[in-house]
């Protein structure tokens, strides 16, 4: 979802370029300046996506021939419209072309013909904003304008649709990641598909030193001694317990040094689950010794509050809660000393049921 | 559409307050406050108070600090094209249409009633 898909980046480029065409050259059009600026302002935004829409087709016409066809027509009519402003019924046509764009990627998206990506969310917002250019009464129109129900079509039309846009958007996203977002906001590191025997031996060896070096802190005094803290809120399952001076020393998947631990909550004092290594910059994935077993991951796009160290994730909109803002962890690679089935030991997450059983018992 | 986004990000937040973070409720409920006042303030503009226009002008610059601190910090904060558009063209946007009260009607009135054509006021 915040990525840009393969092949859908040259429509974000002719966007960016038709914008500013569009504003340059429908002017020419008879009748540009009799009517209102919501409606020119509409009009730019609609042949902008008219031209992205276009700009796609060379993408989908081999694999998706009815989408490219789709694309065409839909491209063609934004186009068409943003040409004609002083046509009688351009607001009733715009308005309806808009709104079946939108509920169509939406469709789109939802059965997964494609994928929720920067460029169809982006514009989506374009036609979002065109649509409520498109419907807002201004001031001084002729009195047969419709102006009540076109204030009832904006006030249930724009909210509708914007809410329904992020909302599809985030459970495609959150249901169907791709292969590199094992869960939402992180991203695996790129490996080969199968352990060799070589890797498999290597991540043995990472896990046997791990856990021999964090076995003490199954007493967490040893581990608050050695300079581990918890962050985070103690009322979740589990925490992690971060050593700052190993992360500004920055070193490198060394198992006698693992930048931080992870504990259990349970009502008989922290019980420790595994450690965890981290990188000191963001972007720079570690070594991999054990090629898919050991992958690294990076926490991206997470609303980060100071208030309780406590995490959301970012809307499709890239809005966070006010008080709380965009960011993206270096990436990390668990080790995880207790049995964890559904993952193994250098999975991403813990099994919650695995850490339910222990803090029960 | 601001008061939409604030709103979508409030709700966000609601679920992991039932999973336990429970200050992420408080910036919920904030966000859905914000959301509402942004939608108030917009409704003032229509209206044209002009303690809406001063209110949401100070709106859009602290938002545009914030988003620009947030492009310009080595955080890892998302650059992407709907982050842009939504944190930085769109406060921009609005601030440009609301930034001198003698052109605040450029966009918001009709041409036709500026030449003397409208049939009605």
């Amino acid at each position: 979802m915040f990525d840009i898909a393969t092949g859908h980046a040259i429509g974000l480029f002719a966007g960016l370029l038709a914008l500013p065409l569009a504003e340059l050259f429908l002017r020419f059009q008879s009748g540009w300046r009799k009517v209102s600026g919501t409606v020119q302002a509409a009009a730019v935004l609609m042949a902008t996506s008219g031209v992205v829409h276009l700009a796609l087709i060379g993408h989908h016409i081999r694999t998706e021939p009815i989408t490219a066809f789709l694309f065409l027509v839909n491209g063609l009519a934004f186009i068409g419209l943003a040409a004609t402003v002083r046509w009688r019924r351009w607001r009733l046509a715009s308005a309806s072309l808009l709104v079946a764009t939108i509920l169509g990627y939406l469709v789109y998206i939802g059965f997964g013909l494609e994928g929720p990506d920067q460029v169809g969310v982006a514009t989506k917002l374009v036609e979002l904003a065109a649509l409520g250019l498109v419907l807002v009464p201004v001031r001084g129109e002729p009195r047969n304008s419709h102006r009540g129900s076109r204030w009832a079509a904006l006030g249930v039309a724009l909210p509708f649709l914007t809410v329904m846009t992020a909302s599809t958007a985030w459970v495609v996203d959150l249901a169907r990641p791709d292969a590199r977002h094992v869960h939402a906001g992180a991203l695996l590191q790129a490996t080969n598909a199968l352990p060799t025997q070589v890797q498999q031996d290597a991540a043995n060896r990472l896990y046997a030193e791990t856990k021999a070096t964090i076995l003490p802190y199954q007493d967490s005094r040893k581990a608050l001694a050695a300079g581990y803290r918890p962050g985070g809120p103690s009322n979740m399952p589990s925490t992690h317990w971060m050593n700052q001076a190993y992360v500004d020393a920055g070193y490198v998947m060394d198992p006698r040094r693992p930048q931080g631990l992870v504990y259990a909550n349970t009502k008989h004092g922290p019980v420790l689950l595994g450690a965890m290594f981290q990188m000191k910059n963001l972007g720079q994935f570690g070594p991999d010794p054990g090629g898919p077993l050991t992958a690294w991951h990076q926490h991206q796009n997470i609303c980060f509050t100071p208030f309780g160290f406590e995490f959301s994730f970012m809307t499709p909109f890239a809005t966070c809660p006010i008080g709380a803002i965009d960011i993206s962890a270096p990436p990390m690679l668990h080790v995880w000393i207790v049995d964890n089935p559904k993952g193994g030991p250098f999975a991403v997450d813990i099994d919650d049921e695995v850490v339910k059983a222990i803090v029960k018992a | 559409m601001q008061s939409m986004f604030w709103a979508i990000a409030g709700l966000s937040a609601i679920p992991f307050a039932f999973a336990g973070e429970f200050f992420m409720l408080g910036l919920g409920l904030a966000s859905l406050l914000l959301a509402l006042a942004t939608c108030l303030l917009a409704i003032g503009v229509l209206w044209r108070r002009r303690w809406a226009r001063r209110w949401v002008i100070a709106l859009e610059i602290t938002c545009l600090i914030g988003s620009l601190l947030l492009l310009l910090l080595p955080i890892g904060a998302n650059h992407g094209p709907v982050a842009l558009m939504t944190n930085v063209v769109l406060p921009i946007v609005v601030f440009l249409l609301l930034r001198k009260p003698r052109h605040e009607t450029s966009l918001g009135e009709s041409n036709l009633a500026q030449s003397g054509g409208a049939s009605a006021a």
